[in-house]
């Protein structure tokens, strides 16, 4: 309830921002030393927010759906490749925290191409997936993979520090019982690194969103958000509302994905929320 | 049968490097069945190291270990000891229940059987009603309780217990003292125990182990015979004789032995 309340109030302060600087900025933009300091604040780069609202319920062409199904359809569309990329990139991310903590080489050796898988451009890489789209998989499936690509990054290096996080003790505990590797990662290391792989996982998941969407636009997919976005940007100056319910909905799904990934914490982290002491 | 063989064992860390330590040099213990044997010394003494050779956690680099006449890695395998260390070492995302259940999870025990066995260990340790709880509810005594009903779960022959009272309060201490020696004599179990509380060895154990340090190998050995051990033998003179004897033993005193 408090929660809801929250979020809001968030959302009021926000629509108080932006109509509020509408209010005052200068429809031309505040220009310092001939930078351009502050935005436009006139109606075509900063339309008022009830325009926005507006333009959702009306046809996206003549005659056509009204936006907020063509923005929900392209959300979906998104979110599945969002998902697909999500899972594919969290089991490639689990997969490699656990080779790197069991042999401290790979640690070695792997962890910092990992790393520099992520300073790669984005950009500079998708043009080289999106040529498998079509021969090898379907051409959606080339965006998860670049979805994939940015999520198995958190969920690698998070899973990593918690699959390393037990004690000493812990860890000669299951010794003494004649523990293997295996019955070692099941009862100990991966329940002890739940702490650490849910943050993980929230983060590869806003990860893949963004893999999505950049994925869509740089391949030239076409149905979902991303593209949906560079569609109705070149509409931006006759019809500057539309392209913002495009961003609307890139967001809300952001959020929505969110969500979904800390549900999969609730049944997990039970021990976490008791936490009053008994003293006997 | 002898729970504990420790022939003419050394162990020698990081061997052959410019920081080799030698922890535990020529060391000779034996430790009867029913028997409680106190591990005492100076830190760096290597009596955690002792133990942990029993435990198998660590091998020797001469001499061999025999458990319960297998060798240490065998009795390793087969169960055939409980451990608890300093820190309670819990599973935090375990209920208490299902922490004790843990050994005999990895034994292989069927639901219901092991369910009922670490209620009984739970019931030992007085923390019957704790069974839903989750460890950090509980108080640090209380923990390391679960540790040690944990450590009984498998009912082994052998208790190895490495300075498990050390983080506790002295009234906390002195009760589940008293407490460890009831489960010891109603289990028949045999127990190696690691403590640097002179009061503490001799009032649990049938004989103290005194070791020095550097490198670390066993001075005296001491057999305490107390007729009985509750709050009025840690008022004996017979108590305190033995204190004294274990105390010279460790300043290097020449140990008359307590008679």
């Amino acid at each position: 309830m408090r929660r809801t309340l929250y979020v809001l109030l968030g959302v009021a302060i926000f629509a108080a921002l932006w109509e509020g600087y509408k209010l005052v900025g200068s429809p031309d933009g505040t220009v310092l030393f001939g930078v351009r300091f502050l935005p436009r604040a006139d109606d075509l780069s900063m339309p008022h927010l009830w325009t926005v609202l507006q333009r959702l319920g009306r046809p996206e062409l003549t005659g056509g759906d009204p936006v907020w199904i063509v923005v929900l359809h392209a959300c979906a569309f998104t979110f599945g490749i969002t998902a697909v990329g999500f899972l594919g990139g969290a089991l490639v991310g689990l997969l490699l925290a656990v080779l790197m903590q069991q042999f401290r080489i790979v640690e070695r050796g792997l962890l910092p191409y990992v790393i520099l898988s992520q300073t790669v451009p984005l950009i500079a890489i998708a043009p080289l997936m999106a040529g498998w789209g079509g021969t090898i998989m379907p051409p959606w499936a080339t965006v998860s993979v670049i979805a994939s690509y940015l999520a198995f990054f958190p969920v690698a290096v998070g899973l990593l520090r918690g699959l390393q996080s037990p004690t000493a003790s812990g860890v000669e505990l299951m010794r003494s019982y004649a523990a293997g590797w295996w019955r070692t990662l099941i009862k100990l290391r991966l329940p002890a690194s739940l702490p650490y792989l849910f943050p993980a996982l929230r983060l590869a998941g806003a990860a893949a969103v963004v893999g999505a969407v950049v994925g869509e636009i740089s391949t030239g997919t076409r149905g979902g958000i991303g593209r949906l976005i560079i569609e109705y940007s070149r509409e931006a100056t006759s019809d500057p509302a539309k392209v913002y319910t495009a961003m609307l909905g890139a967001a809300l799904l952001g959020l929505f994905v969110a969500g979904v990934v800390s549900l999969l914490e609730v049944p997990l982290m039970r021990h976490r929320r008791h936490v009053e002491v008994v003293t006997l | 049968m002898t729970a504990v063989v420790v022939d003419n064992v050394t162990k020698v860390f990081n061997q052959g490097r410019s920081d080799e330590v030698t922890a535990l040099s020529d060391v000779e213990l034996t430790v009867g069945d029913g028997e409680f044997v106190s591990l005492i010394g100076p830190s760096g003494c290597g009596k955690s190291t002792l133990l942990r050779l029993v435990a198998d956690l660590i091998q020797p680099t001469t001499g061999t270990v025999t458990v319960a006449g297998k060798s240490a890695d065998k009795a390793r395998r087969d169960q055939d000891y409980g451990i608890a260390f300093q820190q309670a070492g819990l599973f935090e995302w375990r209920t208490v229940l299902r922490n004790v259940e843990l050994p005999l999870e990895l034994r292989g025990l069927k639901k219901a059987e092991r369910r009922a066995k670490a209620e009984e260990m739970l019931a030992l340790v007085g923390l019957a009603d704790f069974a839903g709880h989750y460890p950090a509810q509980l108080s640090g005594g209380m923990q390391q309780r679960v540790a040690i009903a944990r450590a009984l779960a498998v009912q082994p022959p052998l208790l190895l217990m490495d300075e498990p009272f050390g983080a506790l309060d002295e009234m906390t201490r002195e009760r589940l003292q008293t407490e460890l020696l009831g489960i010891c004599a109603k289990t028949g179990t045999s127990t190696v125990f690691v403590t640097h509380s002179i009061s503490e060895a001799v009032f649990l154990s049938t004989k103290v182990v005194v070791m020095s340090a550097r490198p670390g190998r066993i001075t005296a050995s001491i057999d305490v015979d107390l007729p009985a051990r509750d709050e009025a033998a840690r008022q004996s003179e017979k108590y305190f004789e033995h204190v004294t004897a274990v105390r010279q033993a460790l300043r290097g005193v020449p140990a008359k032995s307590a008679t």
